[in-house]
């Protein structure tokens, strides 16, 4: 395999007309590293991701591969491998010529050609396919013939468009695995564009979360997930609890906000306006209603209890009518008994003062 | 879920079919049957069997020069309005050119045309020039009216290819011109089949472009055939025929065997 490569964007935008598809990216991902565009359909992700390949022209901005200016080389002098959804096999060609299609367009010798194809074919363990034709392959299969046929010309970067959006959930799950492996035993760069939350977290090294086709927060998943930088981040990555109040006093431990609907929070922060709160669901626990109000907590009253095998979903409500969600673990598969775990009962819920996420609001 | 049918409902739409199968081809069956009869006059029913006329017809001269005229004439129209529609059908739909729609239109539009004003028309204007070369004529007429049917098909199937397909392709390192043979071309194969097929057939049963353009020395089948009917009235005439529709079903053979008709048609 070549050396890993990096790949820097900087700037990059994609107007169509009035349209703004991508505004202002800039991204450098590391040799070897796997990065995960994320965002709902119409963020820009793909779009940025075509850029890269070179399917569509930036209005603006540069690409970088390996330190080298690619902006203006066309598709096929990029040295890239493309993974597609729908897989984009070549109908009328058996396995072995579509893996084989790469090394012929680079003019490789006929015997060192059948060597690499048959090494890509072990590569994805689809060696005794060689002769059929893609329509005789399952999806899976398909797939991974087509990331044999990316792998072979030994890209400087993969790009993948989706590339397990079409499969079912549990082959999905194996692929997942399977693409992470080989993409590190080989070190190569990659771009994952999704809309699937979970593989992202599942592939990557970092994760790029895109709305309305500008960058919203970069980082790694835990990074994502634990320090969601605004609302929307919250929100699309996992579930979170959204909580705004005043600012009721100011002393040594923070900041004490009062909650609209009864409840309080304390934050170390140093602001003069309430910020918004995020709290994940599986920091809050219940305590009964009677107890005394917690440092962050607030009443509430149980609207519906859902067993989900390893969790129970709580569904509550605030007294200023606000919803609020709590995933209480199951031990054994046992939903917890006790207090509030009935539909109409009021509870006390509360989490620890590091569950608040102060996030933008957006 | 297909579902099935019930035995009197199978019984009626096969029926149907097998009248209205009827009503297309009993015409081409009246006319083989004739042209096997021994009767001296085309009548129906046909009287006895032979093979006589179908030897008068092959032995005349006049009949094989015309049947030539036409089996070149096609071929020549056909492959001139491929080597015109491909790139025409592919510059249409895949770049933006300015008036592409009415590009388009135009070049399907002898198909709109009555034929026979189309021909009237070009004599005049070929008369005017003094274009007296009538094979000339009458290929340049030919394209022009078989040139729609390639378009048009090559056009149906491009707007079927897998676009991503050709995306693959150039990712792979494919320059333009050999993602164009190597992946777009082999999807589209069926359209230009097909199209190929129309283009022959339209060019060798043309009567009313060939009407005006032919002269004495290159007379197309459809118009001898014409001409020898107002001669004569025998079996051989029908046998004539006989050998016109042995000739389209060699041609929808061929391309059955070479493509494999239900892909060339898109079914």
């Amino acid at each position: 395999m070549a050396k890993p490569v990096d790949l820097a964007l900087s700037g990059l935008s994609k107007h169509y007309g009035r349209n703004v598809a991508v505004e202002g990216v800039t991204l450098r991902i590391a040799a070897g590293e796997l990065v995960a565009l994320l965002g709902p359909s119409g963020c820009g992700k793909t779009t940025t991701l075509r850029m890269v390949a070179g399917l569509v022209e930036p209005s603006a901005g540069e690409i970088l591969i390996g330190g080298m200016q690619v902006t203006k080389v066309p598709v096929h002098k990029r040295n890239i491998g493309m993974l597609f959804q729908n897989y984009a096999l070549f109908p009328h060609l058996s396995i072995a010529q579509n893996v084989a299609f790469g090394l012929q367009m680079r003019g490789v010798g006929k015997a060192e050609t059948a060597k690499r194809v048959a090494d890509a074919l072990a590569l994805v363990q689809l060696g005794s396919f060689a002769d059929r034709l893609p329509a005789a392959l399952s999806g899976g299969q398909q797939q991974r013939v087509a990331l044999a046929r990316a792998l072979v010309i030994e890209p400087s970067l993969l790009l993948l468009d989706e590339p397990l959006g079409a499969l079912d959930k549990n082959l999905r799950e194996s692929m997942q695995v399977e693409l992470r492996q080989i993409q590190r035993r080989l070190g190569i760069t990659a771009v994952l564009v999704t809309h699937d939350q979970e593989e992202a977290m599942t592939l990557a090294d970092r994760i790029v979360i895109m709305r309305d086709g500008k960058l919203e927060q970069v980082g790694t998943p835990e990074e994502i997930y634990s320090q969601p930088a605004t609302r929307f981040v919250a929100g699309f990555i996992g579930a979170a609890n959204f909580l705004k109040g005043t600012v009721a006093s100011r002393g040594a431990e923070g900041l004490a906000i009062a909650l609209p609907g009864g409840g309080r929070l304390l934050l170390p922060t140093e602001t003069q306006e309430a910020p918004l709160v995020a709290v994940r669901p599986e920091a809050i626990a219940i305590g009964p209603a009677d107890g005394p109000l917690p440092g962050n907590g607030t009443p509430a009253t149980v609207e519906q209890v859902v067993y989900r095998g390893q969790m129970t979903h709580l569904y509550m409500r605030l007294d200023d009518g606000e919803p609020l969600l709590a995933y209480l673990a199951n031990r054994d598969g046992a939903a917890p008994d006790g207090a509030g775990m009935r539909v109409g009962e009021r509870v006390m819920a509360h989490w620890p003062a590091s569950a608040n996420k102060v996030v933008r609001d957006n | 879920m297909r579902g099935r049918l019930s035995t009197s409902g199978a019984v009626l739409v096969y029926g149907f079919g097998a009248l209205i199968l009827l009503f297309i081809l009993a015409p081409l069956l009246v006319v083989i049957s004739l042209s096997v009869s021994q009767a001296p006059f085309a009548t129906f029913p046909p009287r006895g069997f032979t093979f006589d006329w179908f030897g008068r017809v092959i032995a005349d001269e006049e009949f094989r020069h015309a049947f030539m005229v036409s089996v070149v004439l096609a071929v020549a129209a056909t492959a001139a309005s491929f080597a015109l529609g491909l790139p025409a059908a592919y510059a249409l739909n895949r770049w933006k050119v300015p008036g592409a729609a009415a590009m388009e239109a135009i070049l399907l539009s002898p198909q709109i045309f009555p034929i026979l004003i189309t021909g009237l028309a070009l004599l005049q204007f070929m008369a005017s020039r003094g274009l007296r070369d009538a094979e000339m004529n009458l290929f340049i007429g030919h394209v022009l009216i078989t040139l729609p049917y390639l378009v048009r098909t090559i056009t149906a199937s491009l707007k079927l290819v897998d676009r991503t397909l050709e995306e693959a392709a150039r990712t792979l390192g494919a320059p333009p011109w050999r993602v164009f043979w190597l992946v777009t071309v082999p999807q589209i194969i069926p359209g230009i089949a097909a199209g190929c097929l129309f283009s022959f057939m339209i060019s060798f049963d043309d009567f009313p472009i060939s009407l005006w353009l032919a002269d004495a020395q290159t007379v197309p089948l459809p118009i001898f055939l014409h001409s020898s009917m107002s001669r004569v009235f025998d079996p051989s005439i029908a046998a004539m025929s006989t050998l016109m529709i042995l000739t389209g079903a060699l041609a929808v053979i061929g391309l059955e065997k070479l493509v494999g008709l239900r892909r060339a048609m898109g079914i």
